[in-house]
């Protein structure tokens, strides 16, 4: 038997609670009461820590939520070749303290890792600084099963680095929020955990400044493995994070410090606050919107998008990184016309998809903007996949 | 391996068909002469070969979208083709198909260093990109062997790696967009420079997808800055057991080089062939680069070179100079072909497995050669796991082309045994359809499929590769349409 309860607030997806909520032991159990619904009709969404349910639209139907916290096992972790398999609701700080065991680490650091899991991870496409060097997601799955609408348990990818048999399932699943099946297992590639770790602060950075310093530390050839600049005002905070082998690391640092006179070293302690500051900035609520943009567009950013919606905003505040061209924004808002006015007018100069936001503000704003010429394309892979429309139906993009 | 098709007929399209074709390229870009067919015969696995029904050569994309247009309406089916150097049959033409050649395709249309892009048509030489942009300090990192002649359609088609993958990934994790035509003549941009295009991560799906999903005609790739400094070693081992423990040892170290390349001794015996360089006769060498920020280079080849001797080194050469490190890198970028100055036939495998199982897994292909009675030449990435046995035998010997694709594809099941792949980076293509059906389960195949259905529910691109049997798709709805409001986006559907 499958254990489940009723639904409380906290199973509620961008806002809708379902009736009933599943909490399976197994894969097999996940993927018995997914059949089950086939027949039933019932309308699912999948849960993993339950840290980024806020992003896109509210579904249009929810009846069974299914938790993937007791799917927590790891399957295989070999360290000598660097790869690990894990079940979907292991939370992220389990996985690092399994591969931490052994020197390793998965170069993923979206904020809130000990709620965070795998799966979701997986689903909502989250990434922190470590992106800046290690890629996201999709740069570092090798492998995936999930369990299908109809209940059929499939694979894609495997468990070596390198793999080019068949299509790309584990790149599909990136990002999908559940609309096409549940992530079951997923297999990653690790790396070493570095010898050394520095990180230093660059204060009171314009936007131009930043963007001199993104192009002379690349003449330099200097490689950050994690960069972030936080707005202080109209200014920015930025920190440079460079990992590797001390000799390396202790380099690169006095190179940039020999670049730039105000640059400060931060020791442990400030380390850490600075890096929780941006966590902290990041997880804000109850309103968060993403952008992406040019990382040369960053004056344009500063000067018309940010200063906008930031005056809207109470506490939160708004990350940049530079070298993604990828930004949110977050805070606390009572003034849902004007808010939802802003990001209209955002979208005219850059994509801008609401990850968070009081109810109020998304019927008067669509939450992902325009979705572009390949929307008939993704529909017609959701229709294969969930042919019934019983995922998640509504919440992803273009009403997908 | 299954046996080569034998289809070499000329199988014309219809002269209404050919026609429309040549108002859409011109007359001089469609080719119907047999004889000038038979240059699209085969792609680089040359043991199979068909012909198309006609070949076209489109400049832009407007025509390549006419061309899908025609051949759709014709029924006919349609195979992308970038230079034709895939070893798997990817190219290789449906028999009386409509064969799109990317070869007018070739320019470079934009460039954007500040933000790490270039916009490419896909029959742009991967080594021309580098080349456009050296001479600033920027590359791009993907190097297949063949870099010098294959092309970036080809190589997003394919997902191709290089020596240099381990550290930078593949062709996959440098694609940022692409502009591709779908079977039914659309046009649609997947991804670009702007990272995070809301939706699914349909750029993800189609690299990779060997042609089966639309033609690619324009494509966003990222590029780098060069490192600081390069490093270049070889090591020398009296046999690949010592070579493949250097391999774990640097990696468990926590260094990851840019490369690490293996030879055994027949491939070292060929290369010597081939270059005339003094390579050392020795059981295996390994060639390895790291590169970075000087300093931590300095470290880790220090480290790197340590742990090899360690490991059983024999000796560690550094080349004195660029030309020297060039040189070096020739002799194991022209392996594959060296092997035909000690073999006049030879069947190129491509197979992963786990990094830490190598010298097992040799042994085992050791073990499959001593059966055989066929010599076995092994050249890979080893850092990521990747095999390419190549199997020597002479086509003259009755009976020995068929002992050698055998042994070919028992090579693959070792590989499986070990929880490794099929292919690395040549691809499924037609030569390995077959093996699919050994790495994967019917839902997993079924659920690829489905990936396949929804770009292209008729099966005109490509048919009959990468999938074992063929797959229809059922008749669930075509490509959903969705209602102007939805897509003007002015509301969600609360
Ligand atoms: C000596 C040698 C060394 C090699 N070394 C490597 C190596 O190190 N790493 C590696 O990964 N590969 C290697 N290869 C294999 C091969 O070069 C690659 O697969 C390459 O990417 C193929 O490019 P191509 O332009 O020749 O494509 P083709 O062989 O013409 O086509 C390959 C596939 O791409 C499809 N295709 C081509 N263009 C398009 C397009 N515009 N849109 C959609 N589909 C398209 C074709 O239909 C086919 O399925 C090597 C090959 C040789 C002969």
């Amino acid at each position: 038997m499958i254990s489940s309860r009723p639904a409380t607030e906290n199973d509620s997806v961008v806002g809708v609670m379902p009736k009933v909520v599943c909490l399976p032991d197994t894969v097999d159990d996940a993927a018995s009461r997914i059949a089950e619904s086939e027949r039933t009709g019932e309308s699912l969404a999948f849960i993993g820590g339950g840290t980024d349910l806020e992003i896109g639209s509210p579904p249009d139907r929810l009846d069974v939520v299914i938790r993937t916290e007791r799917l927590d096992r790891v399957i295989e972790h070999a360290p000598s070749d660097q790869i690990i398999t894990v079940e979907a609701g292991m939370t992220l700080t389990r996985l690092q303290s399994v591969a931490g065991a052994h020197g390793q680490r998965l170069a993923l650091d979206p904020p809130l890792a000990d709620r965070a899991t795998i799966g979701g991870i997986i689903a909502a496409n989250a990434f922190g600084p470590l992106r800046t060097r290690y890629g996201s997601v999709r740069d570092l799955i090798i492998g995936i099963s999930i369990i299908r609408a109809d209940g059929v348990i499939a694979r894609g990818g495997g468990k070596v680095v390198k793999n080019v048999a068949g299509f790309d399932l584990p790149k599909l699943m990136v990002g999908s929020l559940g609309t096409l099946g549940m992530i079951a297992t997923a297999t990653f590639r690790l790396h070493p955990l570095p010898e050394a770790s520095e990180t230093l602060l660059i204060k009171n950075q314009s936007a131009s400044d930043l963007r001199n310093l993104m192009a002379e530390m690349k003449r330099m050839q200097l490689e950050a493995a994690a960069l972030a600049a936080i707005t202080v005002g109209p200014r920015f905070d930025v920190a440079v994070r460079f990992e590797g082998f001390r000799t390396g690391v202790v380099d690169q640092r006095e190179r940039l410090r020999s670049l730039i006179a105000v640059c400060e070293l931060l020791d442990p302690v400030g380390e850490q606050r600075f890096w929780r500051r941006h966590d902290e900035i990041r997880a804000a609520g109850p309103m968060r919107l993403k952008i992406a943009a040019l990382p040369s567009a960053i004056e344009l950013v500063m000067r018309d998008v940010v200063p906008p919606l930031r005056g809207l905003l109470a506490a939160g505040g708004f990350i940049w990184y530079p070298k993604l061209g990828l930004g949110f924004l977050t805070g606390a808002t009572t003034a849902d016309q004007e808010i939802a006015a802003a990001i209209r007018k955002a979208r005219e100069t850059l994509a801008l998809t609401i990850e968070a936001a009081p109810l109020g503000v998304r019927k008067l704003a669509n939450s992902w903007g325009e979705p572009g010429a390949a929307l008939p394309l993704m529909h017609a892979m959701k229709q294969r996949f969930d042919p019934t429309r019983r995922l998640s139906p509504g919440r992803f993009v273009g009403g997908i | 391996m299954s046996t080569a098709p034998l289809e070499t007929r000329a199988s014309t399209v219809p002269s209404e068909v050919a026609d429309r074709l040549r108002s859409i390229v011109g007359e001089r870009n469609c080719i119907v002469e047999s004889s000038q067919l038979r240059t699209y015969e085969s792609d680089g696995l040359t043991s199979f070969h068909a012909m198309p029904g006609i070949v076209v050569l489109p400049a832009s994309t407007e025509e390549v979208a006419q061309i899908v247009r025609v051949a759709r309406e014709a029924s006919l089916p349609i195979v992308p083709r970038g230079a034709g150097t895939g070893l798997s049959g990817g190219a290789l033409p449906v028999p009386g198909c409509v064969l799109v050649g990317m070869s007018r395709m070739r320019s470079i249309l934009e460039i954007d260093l500040e933000n790490g892009w270039m916009r490419v048509q896909p029959g742009v030489i991967n080594l021309d990109v580098s080349k456009r942009i050296g001479a600033e300090g920027y590359y791009y990192a993907p190097d297949p062997s063949s870099q010098s002649v294959c092309t970036i359609g080809g190589n997003v088609a394919e997902n191709s790696g290089g020596a240099h993958c381990l550290k930078y990934g593949f062709t996959v994790n440098h694609v940022l967009g692409a502009r591709i035509v779908l079977s039914d003549g659309e046009v649609v941009d997947l991804g670009g420079p702007v990272a995070d295009a809301p939706g699914y991560d349909l750029l993800g799906v189609l690299v990779g997808s060997e042609g089966t999903l639309g033609i690619v005609t324009e494509v966003v790739l990222r590029i780098l800055r060069k490192p600081q400094a390069t490093r270049t070693f070889l090591a020398t081992f009296p046999s690949t057991e010592e070579a493949g423990n250097a391999v774990s040892a640097i990696i468990a170290g926590g260094i990851v080089p840019a490369a690490i390349e293996m030879m055994d001794r027949l491939a070292i015996v060929a290369a010597k062939a081939a270059t005339g360089v003094d390579w050392p006769d020795v059981g295996a060498v390994l060639l390895m680069d790291v590169d970075g920020p000087l300093a931590e280079v300095e470290h880790t080849s220090a480290a790197a070179i340590e742990m090899a001797c360690a490991a059983g080194a024999l000796e560690i050469r550094r080349p004195k100079d660029e030309d020297e490190r060039a040189l070096l890198w020739k002799g194991r970028r022209s392996a594959f072909a060296a092997v035909g100055r000690i073999s006049p036939n030879y069947v190129v495998q491509d197979g992963v497995i786990p990094r830490s199982k190598i010298a097992e897994v040799l042994g085992d292909i050791e073990t499959l050669s001593r059966e055989s009675g066929l010599r076995i030449a092994n050249v890979f990435h080893a850092g990521d796991g990747n095999l390419h046995p190549l199997v020597l035998y002479d086509a003259k010997v009755p009976g020995q082309e068929k002992l050698a694709e055998d042994v070919a594809g028992e090579i693959l099941r070792v590989c499986l045994r070990f929880g490794g792949s099929i292919t690395g980076e040549h691809g499924v293509g037609a030569d390995k359809t077959a093996f699919m059906a050994e790495m994967f389960n019917e839902s997993d195949l079924e659920t690829m499929n489905r990936i396949r259905c929804a770009f292209d529910p008729q099966n005109r691109f490509n048919p009959g590769k990468v999938f074992p049997t063929p797959r229809l798709c059922g008749d669930r709805p075509g490509i959903y349409r969705p209602h102007s409001a939805e897509l003007s986006g002015q509301a969600d559907r609360v």
